[in-house]
């Protein structure tokens, strides 16, 4: 499967290739695309490169950036992190890559992050993460903890709840954005007994980990929501969930089977956006909450364009094994396309491709984009400034848009922050 | 919704008609009062149309209102509230109130019915059939614009239908629709929580009623008061009531008769819990258990029984999901998809989803798992490890690769990621006794995992057919000298393990993933459960399921942690193992080879 994969990358590439020696007149610029193309993270990944290879596509239908049509490099991290070191060191010192989008876990990352530092290199990073990072490497187009998990918090304080309980998968972005909600909510006058879950102290009594964790692929959620429903018995209480993945359906079918509902107890899910509602039975999430910086049902004239162009490209794409049939498009998809044109912008404000250059004008906080989610802003510390949404799952694995924040800057340094 | 019909037929006698559709005549007292409770006066007909009037004037105006005073406009409504409503009520919480222009240029909300094949739609304000000008009914129109929600206004929706709900006919809504009031401990409910306990009649209802009282009373101004509501609440062992309780003991202002009384029902409470707790894990572990039960048997007959090293039994369990997954599809709208670049329907029945039928695609998925399972074993069988009876090793190899195999065709047919089953309405839901929950769905797998488990040990202890599988299953070569056909035996035992296999698959799509990979998950709990039973054991199966699922339940509850449970199981296993090497119960033999 993975060298067959390879083998449809190396055709990708190939066939780009070919395609852009047609119009090689005035030059290509590489650009390289870092994602899994196989294995587990394939099913998520594999759309961020599907919608940045359209963003090329429509960059280049109208004359590329600075009259250079973008040549993209696609890479398979194979969702192997030593191996996305590797690749990425491929990209930067043989194809020398202009710039790369790419990463979704932040092992992926943080394991990438020493290459683009050492070859000064640029990253653009598409998915909600869990902050206390800050490289000039780096441009986080994703949302930080401030504007992904502290509006949920926000929206449930708003709603009257009092009762939290926190639940996740047992690695890196649940653990640190779990203890960023809790000194959150504790600086909210929330009591430490009102947040569920659990806490973990070390020998000096510092909490170092707060709420409930399972492995990847954990399937037996009976007594965890046996706790929650005794958690939740007396009223006013909610759960933040960052539970990846698969296990997600597992919970929330014992959710809906033990009798709780949206109503009483409004599951507010920080990993779960329409592309993985495909392979989830949304019967039982209606009514549950998610929050993202961008939702496929935004009604706006940029959303709709940018939709129809996508799935017309789609239905047309001649990228060997694409998915056509029942796509979406979700935050990270657009956070990834946000990112192809705000490094456009920057690249054509600096006139060069010249990594300094272009990251000096980024850091001005001059560069815009008004895409599909509103308008993207990138920050002095390299993260962007853009809109979050909060909506309610629906039965058609849409969103309904229950409230927006209008331009949250983004502070991808939160943990000591609050109540001080 | 039958309610409907009758409501809006005689919309002058709405509330008579709402108490004749209960045909009760208890509850027609009760609705009757309370009635009197939220309109404040009047008990003779004509007055309370007034008041109904005025509940669907104010409901009216509600719909109708921008989004964002809606949800107040609600809040407004629940002193006029009127059963007449609920409907309407429950009708906006679904988004099926819709907005009508009438051609005069006025907004008329109303509420889409949809029954069987057919669309009524009803007048909010008037609750008669919408009618064209003509006079003839109104068609409906796919146009209209649905009255949207918001989690607050669906939450003020829920406010009024809870307190319609202290009037419902079932006991246990009136229970439940009491303690929420109570939990919001607000003095202006006292009045209507105490006059509609004087009309209770149901034992728990009326207790719920008491606490609810004795809740709202923990913030009494009377210290006396609140001693007592404490005492109260502390014999009826409220967990609700607990954050409360604790919030009062933990006050130091309190006076010292409140403060010991508040501790005093914390303790009984407490000690209710640990029951709870206690017989919720016992509950748990069995149905764990029955999972896992569920999930080895069919290993338990082709590795423990006939002595194959089947790598690829997880895949197998997942046929069965497969099928599940597509029985579910044919009942809905059909499933397409393209295996290996072709592109193939299978035209569904097209069924609603909420309708009876649908909702029994499980009883019929059962069979089709089973006979797919069982196909697929049977072509494993012929195909592949017939040649390798006799070589342990290479059978263990050729399944691990046919798994793969198996892995890759499952994602060429149904793609990559897992496909959603949605479990049917009937396995929703819970069963509470004495606050212990009992899920439907676990109660389906241990009644389930019981009769197969039955089912089985009948068929290999009391048909012909069983003797002749364990004839050959002890024996091969001495059976095939009396005459057993031996290679048709070991096919139809093949089979038959995967086609169980194929039943597990079929429940696991009810609690968990069907996908690619989801079989490689069960694999190792399936090969532990069988060896630490005895290979060849079906008692020794079902004791060591039951026993590792009990055992991780109470070990995730001691420690809580989720996987801790798991990690000391795997770890006993090991030791165990040890001592005992042929698992719990191991089959005697005088077999050289085996001893």
């Amino acid at each position: 499967m993975k060298k067959f994969l390879h083998l449809l990358s190396t055709a990708a590439l190939l066939l780009a290739g070919s395609l852009t020696c047609h119009a090689a007149d005035s030059g290509t610029v590489k650009v390289g695309v870092l994602h899994s193309l196989s294995g587990t993270m394939a099913i998520s990944e594999t759309s961020l490169r599907d919608v940045l290879l359209f963003a090329f596509d429509e960059i280049n239908a109208k004359g590329g950036v600075l009259g250079k049509k973008i040549e993209p490099v696609v890479v398979d991290g194979a969702s192997n992190w030593p191996l996305f070191a590797e690749k990425a060191k491929q990209l930067l010192e043989v194809d020398k890559v202009a710039v790369t989008f790419g990463c979704w876990t932040s092992v992926s990352r943080k394991s990438v992050l020493p290459v683009f530092e050492k070859d000064n290199g640029l990253l653009f990073y598409p998915v909600q993460y869990e902050g206390e990072e800050e490289s000039q490497n780096v441009i986080y187009t994703a949302e930080a903890v401030n504007q992904q998990a502290i509006p949920a918090v926000d929206y449930l304080l708003a709603d009257g709840k009092k009762k939290f309980y926190l639940i996740g998968t047992d690695y890196v972005y649940p653990q640190t954005t779990n203890l960023v909600l809790l000194e959150y909510l504790l600086s909210k006058g929330i009591p430490i007994e009102n947040i569920g879950g659990g806490l973990r102290k070390d020998a000096e009594g510092k909490v170092i980990s707060a709420g409930k964790y399972t492995p990847f692929g954990h399937t037996d959620y009976q007594q965890i929501v046996a706790e929650i429903k005794q958690f939740a018995s007396s009223g006013d209480a909610c759960v933040i969930n960052t539970i990846n993945g698969d296990s997600n359906v597992p919970f929330f079918k014992e959710f809906a089977a033990s009798g709780l509902t949206a109503a009483d107890c409004p599951v507010a899910s920080l990993s779960l956006s329409e592309d993985e509602f495909r392979s989830l039975p949304t019967k039982d999430l209606v009514g549950h909450l998610g929050c993202w910086a961008y939702f496929m049902s935004i009604d706006s004239k940029e959303n709709d364009q940018f939709k129809a162009a996508f799935f017309k490209w789609l239905k047309s794409s001649t990228v060997p094994g694409i998915e056509k049939a029942n796509r979406v498009t979700c935050s990270p998809m657009v956070l990834s396309y946000d990112g192809v044109y705000l490094w456009k912008a920057a690249v054509e404000k600096a006139g060069s491709f010249d990594v300094d250059k272009v990251r000096t004008v980024l850091q001005s906080g001059t560069i815009t984009f008004d895409g599909p989610n509103g308008l993207n802003t990138v920050e002095k510390n390299n993260h962007t400034k853009k809109n979050v949404y909060i909506g309610e799952t629906k039965a058609d694995g849409q969103f309904k848009i229950v409230k927006e924040f209008s331009q949250v800057y983004p502070q991808p340094w939160l943990k000591g922050t609050f109540g001080k | 919704m039958e309610g409907v019909g009758v409501l809006f037929a005689r919309p002058l006698l709405c509330f008579c008609g709402f108490i004749n559709e209960m045909r009760n005549s208890s509850v027609s007292v009760i609705l009757r009062f309370l009635a009197v409770v939220f309109l404040a006066t009047g008990t003779s007909a004509p007055a309370m149309d007034q008041y109904e009037q005025r509940a669907r004037a104010l409901f009216v105006e509600a719909v109708v209102a921008p989004e964002s005073s809606q949800s107040l406009l609600l809040e407004n409504l629940v002193g006029s509230a009127h059963p007449c409503l609920e409907p309407f009520l429950q009708g906006w919480q679904r988004e099926q109130i819709f907005i009508y222009q009438s051609p005069e240029g006025s907004k008329i909300p109303i509420l889409k019915v949809e029954e069987n094949q057919s669309v009524r739609i009803l007048r909010v304000d008037t609750g008669e059939e919408l009618k064209e000008a003509s006079g003839s009914l109104a068609a409906w129109n796919p146009e209209w614009k649905a009255v949207e929600t918001n989690s607050k206004i669906r939450r003020s929706l829920k406010n009024t239908i809870d307190l319609l709900a202290l009037g419902s006919s079932s006991p246990s809504d009136r229970a439940a629709a009491a303690l929420k009031l109570g939990l919001k401990q607000s003095p202006a409910s006292l009045p209507v929580l105490e006059s509609r306990l004087s009309q209770e009649t149901n034992p728990s209802a009326k207790a719920a009623f008491l606490d609810a009282i004795a809740l709202v009373s923990l913030n009494s101004e009377n210290p006396d008061q609140r001693t007592s509501a404490l005492q109260r609440l502390g014999e009826s062992a409220s967990l609700p009531a607990r954050d409360a309780i604790k919030r009062l003991a933990d006050d130091s202002t309190q006076p010292p008769q409140v403060s010991r009384a508040a501790r005093e029902a914390l303790q009984t409470i407490d000690t209710r819990i640990f029951w709870i707790d206690f017989f919720g894990t016992v509950f748990r572990g069995i149905s764990l258990g029955s999972v896992l039960l569920i999930v080895a048997l069919g290993l338990a007959i082709t590795f423990g029984l006939m002595g194959v090293i089947n790598m690829a039994h997880g895949e197998i369990m997942i046929v069965g999901g497969y099928a599940t997954f597509v029985v579910q599809c044919v009942f809905g709208n059909g499933l397409a998809f393209a295996p290996f670049g072709l592109s193939m329907n299978i035209p569904g029945f097209g069924f609603d989803p909420s309708s009876a039928i649908y909702q029994s695609y499980f009883l019929v998925a059962l069979p089709v798992a089973f006979l797919s399972a069982a196909a697929t074993g049977y072509v494993l069988e012929r195909g592949v490890i017939r040649f390798l009876y006799r070589r342990p090793l290479e059978s263990l190899l050729a399944t691990w690769g046919a798994s793969l195999v198996m892995q890759q065709l499952f994602r060429l047919i149904f793609g990559p990621a897992n496909v959603p089953v949605a479990s049917p309405e009937w396995i929703n839901g819970s069963l509470n006794v004495e606050g212990v929950l009992m899920n439907y769905n676990r109660l389906f797998v241990i009644v389930f995992a019981a009769a197969v488990v039955f089912g089985t040990s009948l068929l290999l202890t009391k048909t012909p057919l069983g003797l002749l599988i364990r004839a050959v299953m002890q024996d091969r070569s001495m059976a095939g000298c009396m005459g057993v056909p031996t290679t048709k035996v070991n096919t139809l035992t093949f089979s038959f393990g995967c086609g169980l296999a194929g039943l597990a698959g079929a429940f696991l799509s009810q609690i968990g993933n069907i996908g690619p990979g989801t079989g490689q998950t069960y694999i190792v709990d399936a090969f532990m459960v069988v060896v630490l039973g005895g290979v060849g054991s079906l008692t020794g199966t079902v004791l060591s399921a039951l026993g590792i699922g009990t055992l991780d339940q109470i070990l995730q509850t001691t420690l809580r942690n989720p996987v801790i449970g798991k990690v000391l199981v795997l770890a006993g296993l090991i030791v165990f193992l040890q001592f005992k090497p042929s698992g719990l119960f191991s089959a005697k033999s005088r077999n050289l080879e085996e001893s």
